[in-house]
């Protein structure tokens, strides 16, 4: 039990809109073993960044329980969160507009140093930053330049020595790699996956992109419309996906191979409907295939099919 | 001549700045027959997208410059051609998709009017009933329903944004469409829609298509022909077939391997090592030889020629002047 870094129980998160309420997030639950990486996939607007945040607390929940290490940071403030960011980090999407154009690499990395007073002195303070910037495999004669003079996949990469400077347990990475180019991408997810076995990090890795996922996760939890719509091992999840959704987010990859052994691929209709005052109804009833009149009578709740692999859908029923 | 409807012909494009040249395309030929689909695929700054609007003259210049080269459009050098004349092709004979559908929209006209405004410019004896009627028509064949069309581009979603970006390229029956990622801004279950949106209407127009993209992946659902450019040369082109079964070039070698394969979940996935060098400051000798593996003495003596290494496959490395040479991942 104590390997449990991170619990989240019924994570509810919604935002009032014009039109009524927004259900981001609705209703997740999922735990995360210390060590291991749990991959959180779906499309835009399936509330998969918004989970992110809310672990993070950078986003306050609705309702819901957030146990970090046994501790139940759900309803703590700023003040009281403070400590804890020392031990939880994220890395974000956006290499370029997530650091400040006008302070320095070294500036940009020592500052958690300062902030959270971890380490005292200037020298010691410039050795750290040389430190992890070596780490995640910065040049040291970079240390005056600006993020401007960079390309993606060197911001990138101050992003996570930014992350690492703090010496944090768990990190949420919200889609690292989907800025960068595909050369680049396999340098920063082998950065990453070097980190965790060295350091013993535990990631939440959010993405679109099941490739990337499946490469790098020990658990993939598939979100569709604020909901878990299927969780299990990387590995089951490849082998028996379950969920509708779930095989047609598979079939839809476009798989680089020209020829013989390419899947055949099956297409599914319209697009993700709108979160807003969700009726009590499956809620990819719209657009999947085997779509019965009990689909629509309520909402599926997630199922054990086989140990630890849940799936929501009336078909496991 | 022959049924080639684009011909490239040793295109160079430079953009001359105030800290100097950018060597962004660098003497490369293409061409694409009847009723294909070309994938033109490398990582930012390969100079793929400065090909696509070199193709309409579309270069900003200032700083850009053509600086030699043809461009044929079914035997017509548009390079050549006066600014009146170019304006005629633009749009009707070549359309053009880009990444960002939000972008290419006019956000305070109707998607109806936007279509039917490209209809208009190229077809003066349409009526405006006549062009409005025809808007509705590419509107169903996108599989948009045509009552949509008094619709502002932000009451879309992103895919059928980019559906209309198409209906308005095929509007008027290109010879050519030029397709700058246009799925790159999509989720994968759209991106799977719009990708055979595309193929379809590629059919039913009977127009031939330039795709330009970073995604392998895309590449193999949708083109008949790969070329692969890297750093303003293109190192290596033939059928899709050949180039992804039997990759000759170290980089497109490179660019397979740096893919996190579904198949087999690997330890350690095999990037290339470096990165693209700086257009202003190409490396003397091939282009690729900095961050090749298999790289010899001779590659920094010049940048390869591209040759036919048999059934127009072609690739631009002197590794190939030995008989037995070979890629790792084809032996």
């Amino acid at each position: 039990m104590t390997n449990i870094i991170l619990e989240v129980q019924d994570l509810k998160k919604y935002f009032t809109t014009a039109k009524g309420q927004l259900h981001a997030v609705d209703g997740v639950t999922f735990q995360v073993e210390k060590g291991t990486t749990l991959g959180i996939v779906g499309e835009s607007g399936c509330g998969k960044s918004t989970t992110g945040r809310s672990i993070l607390k950078l986003i306050e929940p609705t309702s819901g329980k957030i146990l970090f290490n046994g501790e139940d940071i759900t309803h703590y403030d700023k003040r009281k969160m403070r400590p804890l960011r020392t031990e939880m980090q994220i890395i974000f999407q956006d290499p370029f507009s997530s650091l400040d154009p006008r302070q320095t690499i070294s500036q940009i990395i020592s500052e958690p140093l300062i902030e959270h007073n971890l380490v005292k002195g200037r020298q010691a303070i410039e050795k750290r930053t040389l430190e992890l910037m070596d780490t995640v495999g910065l040049a040291s004669r970079l240390v005056n330049t600006y993020p401007h003079e960079l390309d993606g996949g060197r911001r990138q990469r101050i992003g996570i020595a930014r992350a690492l400077a703090v010496n944090p347990q768990l990190i949420v990475c919200d889609e690292p790699v989907s800025a960068l180019d595909v050369s680049i991408q396999a340098q920063v997810l082998n950065l990453l996956k070097k980190l965790q076995k060295d350091l013993g990090l535990t990631y939440i890795f959010i993405t679109h992109d099941l490739a990337v996922v499946k490469y790098f996760s020990d658990n993939i939890a598939v979100m569709y419309l604020g909901q878990m719509v299927e969780k299990s091992s990387s590995d089951d999840l490849f082998k028996s996906p379950t969920h509708p959704y779930t095989q047609a987010l598979l079939s839809a990859i476009p798989y680089p191979i020209v020829g013989k052994d390419k899947p055949e691929r099956k297409l599914i209709k319209g697009e993700i409907t709108s979160p807003v005052n969700l009726p009590d109804e499956c809620r990819f009833s719209k657009r999947c295939d085997y779509t019965v009149e009990k689909c629509l009578e309520r909402n599926p709740a997630l199922k054990e099919i086989s140990p630890g692999h849940f799936v929501a859908c009336a078909r496991v029923e | 001549m022959t049924e080639n409807i684009l011909e490239i012909k040793d295109l160079v494009v430079h953009y001359e700045t105030d800290d100097g040249v950018v060597y962004a395309v660098n003497g490369i030929s293409l061409a694409i027959g009847k009723g294909q689909t070309l994938g033109l695929v490398g990582e930012t700054g390969a100079g793929k997208t400065t090909t696509a609007l070199s193709i309409l003259n579309l270069v900003p210049n200032p700083p850009g410059v053509i600086k030699s080269g043809e461009i044929l459009l079914d035997n017509i050098n548009m390079l050549s051609l006066p600014a009146r004349e170019l304006q005629n092709v633009r749009g009707k004979d070549v359309a053009m998709i880009f990444q960002d559908p939000m972008t290419a929209l006019n956000p305070v006209m109707t998607i109806g009017e936007q279509i039917a405004e490209s209809v208009m410019l190229h077809h003066k004896d349409f009526s405006k009933e006549d062009c409005i009627e025809r808007a509705k028509e590419m509107l169903r064949q996108v599989g948009i329903d045509d009552s949509r069309a008094a619709d502002y581009p932000h009451q879309l979603s992103g895919g059928m944004r980019q559906r209309v970006v198409i209906a308005i390229a095929l509007a008027c029956n290109p010879k050519l469409l030029i397709a700058d990622e246009p799925t790159t801004a999509l989720d994968v279950t759209i991106q799977a829609q719009v990708l055979a949106l595309m193929k379809q209407l590629k059919q039913e127009f009977n127009t031939v298509m330039l795709l330009i993209t970073h995604d392998l992946g895309v590449v193999a659902e949708v083109c008949d022909e790969v070329a692969v450019m890297y750093a303003g040369h293109i190192v290596e082109k033939g059928s899709a077939y050949d180039v992804f079964n039997h990759t000759l070039h170290p980089y497109t070698e490179g660019l397979f391997n740096s893919l996190p394969n579904l198949r087999e979940r690997g330890e350690e996935l095999v990037p290339i090592k470096g990165m693209m060098p700086d257009p202003m400051q190409l490396p003397t000798g091939c282009v690729f030889a900095p961050r090749c593996p298999y790289v010899m003495d001779k590659c920094r003596l010049g940048q390869p020629e591209l040759k036919d290494h048999g059934q127009s496959h072609f690739v631009a490395c002197i590794a190939y002047d030995s008989e037995d040479f070979k890629l790792r991942r084809n032996s």
